[in-house]
């Protein structure tokens, strides 16, 4: 028999049963409803802390290192042409000031960085642009602003306040650029971005760096990377193995999304477990239904015997319905899935309000659905598919 | 006229919880081309098995069926599938179409297992429901639409549309009125006309009267008309002679 031709025989038979197939399916939609909208929630849960926290900057390698004396721009200059693997290292220094409007006064934290920063971080600009190497280098009056600062400064979290100005100390500086919110901040305070070498010079005094990063070349093993430079610096500041342990941490964000990843597919494969008894009862009616079918059904196989069907043909038209049912569930299921976890998320974002949750569905989850869905046809299909091709002809005939 | 089809000492006996039961002993027939073969008996007489056998749809338990030179016999479960889909035609007494499906698609059926290409089969379809007399405008009517009448000829075209060495009816007109019966007949009449292989099982000796020849079973054993008539005639002395 042609597979077409099964397709077909397969669509009558279950189109003449709609009603009893479409609550036959009502467990693997159930189930793999559950499946997807908890595989896309987590997936979008992860996806929004990623973004939160910068962790999509997978080559972004974090040092700590704690010696008795700071660490400069030139520490970090040796440490690159030492240590194979990064294209660039770079760090923030801090520092506080007073910092005003023109009508609004606040306090400020400010991070000041080296225009690699910004890209190094992928820190993604809502207005304007960051400072050029040339503005860092002359010690340009320029500032990039938090997006979260805007509403302290200018009551607008929306005010476009690019070329306007803002006061620090007794300095006049000129905003040529918004971020988005670089994280958390506390009361009024307001986070923005200054050259280092103005910071340094009329801002905090200061050339200490205390937030030092890497970005690692393409293709590099980034924990080869994170070794080299923990065994760089403790030969640098000639520290013992114990000082070493004690004072150095390096790692890679790499390391943190893997951890991410690693908690969050405990999360799901919980999850999964629990939606899985969902499916075995789906797969269990849907045997029942085709027990059911094949019992309904007996002449209609002798006649199909009769008429020159194999035990094969048999076989595979029963397990093709049984198939069918279990995918037809699943594509339904994963529609209502999604539309779940948009629902889901979309309630969460009202209730959360600062974070934004949007469900992730990739290809590959939509594979594992419907060829988990093929599977539980199967499994549960064979049973009743075999049945029906084992059936004697003539007794199937003579069934009433 | 060549032979189609030669069953040779042919026994069946089944074994079941209930015990052993003979229903065939030793059967001999052959049927020739062309011919209309109608084979009478009484209930549990073995006709059905017999027919059965010849429908390749059971194996005899001892002796050879020979189907057009081929010994059936002995052939794999999908090999008999095979001829069943190619050589053999078969008539039922319930008609045993398929309800929701349309006539032409009923048609098709063996051919679809016989892995017929689609455009062929819709061409044999027709030609076999024309040939049996179903008019055109019914071919898209569902079966289960049809009048008893009209259902055993699509049954009929069923069984004649892979142009089968051997047509099979198993009392085809046992539902149906004296018209209709004659009607169906008279179309057995013709497919035997064309040279087609035709046996049939039925109580009813008006049916009989259609047959190139009648042959009688009781009891698994083949009779002829002479044996059978001399069977009865030694019952009912025997019958009378009780009262």
């Amino acid at each position: 028999m042609k597979f077409s031709d099964l397709m077909y025989e397969t669509w009558s038979a279950l189109e003449s049963n709609r009603g009893r197939s479409a609550l036959t399916i009502l467990g693997i939609v159930i189930g793999i409803a559950a499946v997807i909208a908890m595989t896309s929630l987590i997936g979008g849960i992860r996806q929004s802390i990623v973004d939160e926290l910068g962790l999509n900057q997978a080559r972004l390698i974090y040092i700590n290192c704690w010696t008795d004396r700071e660490l400069t721009f030139e520490d970090l200059d040796r440490l690159q042409a030492n240590v194979p693997g990064y294209d660039y290292v770079t760090g923030a220094g801090y520092g506080y000031a007073s910092v005003s409007s023109d009508t609004k006064q606040a306090e400020a934290q400010i991070t000041a960085v080296k225009p690699i920063y910004f890209e190094a971080t992928g820190t993604k600009m809502l207005q304007g642009r960051p400072f050029s190497e040339a503005e860092e280098r002359s010690g340009a009056m320029v500032v990039v602003l938090d997006q979260a600062s805007l509403r302290t400064l200018f009551d607008d979290p929306e005010a476009q306040v690019v070329g306007k100005t803002l006061r620090i100390g007794n300095d006049s500086y000129t905003i040529i650029g918004v971020s988005e919110s670089i994280g958390m901040m506390w009361g009024d305070t307001v986070l923005l971005y200054a050259p280092f070498s103005v910071n340094a010079s009329r801002i905090s005094g200061s050339e200490s760096i205390s937030n030092i990063i890497g970005f690692a070349t393409e293709g590099e093993d980034l924990d080869d990377v994170v070794r080299r430079t923990e065994n760089y610096l403790a030969s640098y500041f000639n520290m013992t193995e114990q000082q070493k342990e004690e004072s150095i941490y390096v790692y890679s964000m790499k390391s943190l999304t893997d951890e991410l990843d690693s908690t969050m597919m405990s999360f799901s494969i919980l999850m999964t477990a629990i939606a899985s008894i969902s499916l075995l009862v789906g797969g269990i009616g849907i045997m029942n239904m085709m027990l059911t079918n094949v019992t309904e059904r007996i002449r209609e196989i002798g006649l199909r015997k009769a008429l020159g069907a194999k035990n094969s043909d048999i076989t595979r038209q029963f397990l093709l319905e049984s198939v069918f049912l279990c995918l037809a569930g699943g594509v339904i299921g994963i529609i209502f899935g999604y539309l779940g976890a948009l629902a889901f998320s979309g309630l969460a974002t009202n209730l959360a309000q600062t974070v934004q949750v949007r469900p992730v569905i990739d290809v590959s989850t939509v594979v594992i659905a419907a060829s988990i869905c093929v599977g539980i046809g199967i499994l549960f299909g064979f049973g009743p598919a075999r049945r029906a091709a084992k059936l004697d002809p003539v007794e199937s005939l003579q069934y009433q | 006229m060549s032979q189609v089809l030669r069953i040779q000492d042919v026994h069946r006996i089944y074994e079941n919880e209930a015990g052993i039961t003979h229903v065939l002993h030793g059967v001999n027939l052959s049927v020739e081309r062309g011919e209309l073969l109608v084979i009478m008996g009484p209930s549990g007489s073995g006709k059905s098995t017999l027919m059965n056998i010849m429908g390749c749809l059971d194996r005899p338990t001892l002796g050879t069926y020979t189907l057009e030179g081929i010994d059936v016999s002995e052939l794999s479960d999908d090999d008999l599938a095979f001829i069943r889909s190619t050589r053999i035609g078969f008539v039922f007494q319930s008609f045993n179409l398929l309800p929701r499906a349309t006539v032409l698609r009923n048609v098709t059926l063996p051919l679809i297992y016989a892995r017929t290409p689609k455009a062929e089969r819709v061409e044999r379809a027709i030609e076999a429901l024309t040939m049996v007399g179903v008019p055109v405008d019914l071919f898209d009517h569902r079966s289960n639409q049809l009048s008893g009448g009209q259902m055993q000829r699509v049954a009929i075209a069923r069984a004649i549309v892979n142009d089968p060495a051997l047509i099979l009816a198993d009392e085809p007109t046992g539902n149906l009125d004296s018209a209709t019966s004659d009607m169906v007949m008279a179309t057995f009449s013709h497919l035997r006309d064309q040279n087609k292989t035709v046996v049939l099982i039925t109580h009813d000796p008006e049916v009989a009267e259609w047959a190139d020849r009648v042959i009688y079973i009781r009891d698994g054993i083949l009779l002829t008309a002479e044996q059978e008539e001399a069977y009865v005639k030694s019952r009912d002395g025997q019958a009378r002679g009780r009262t």
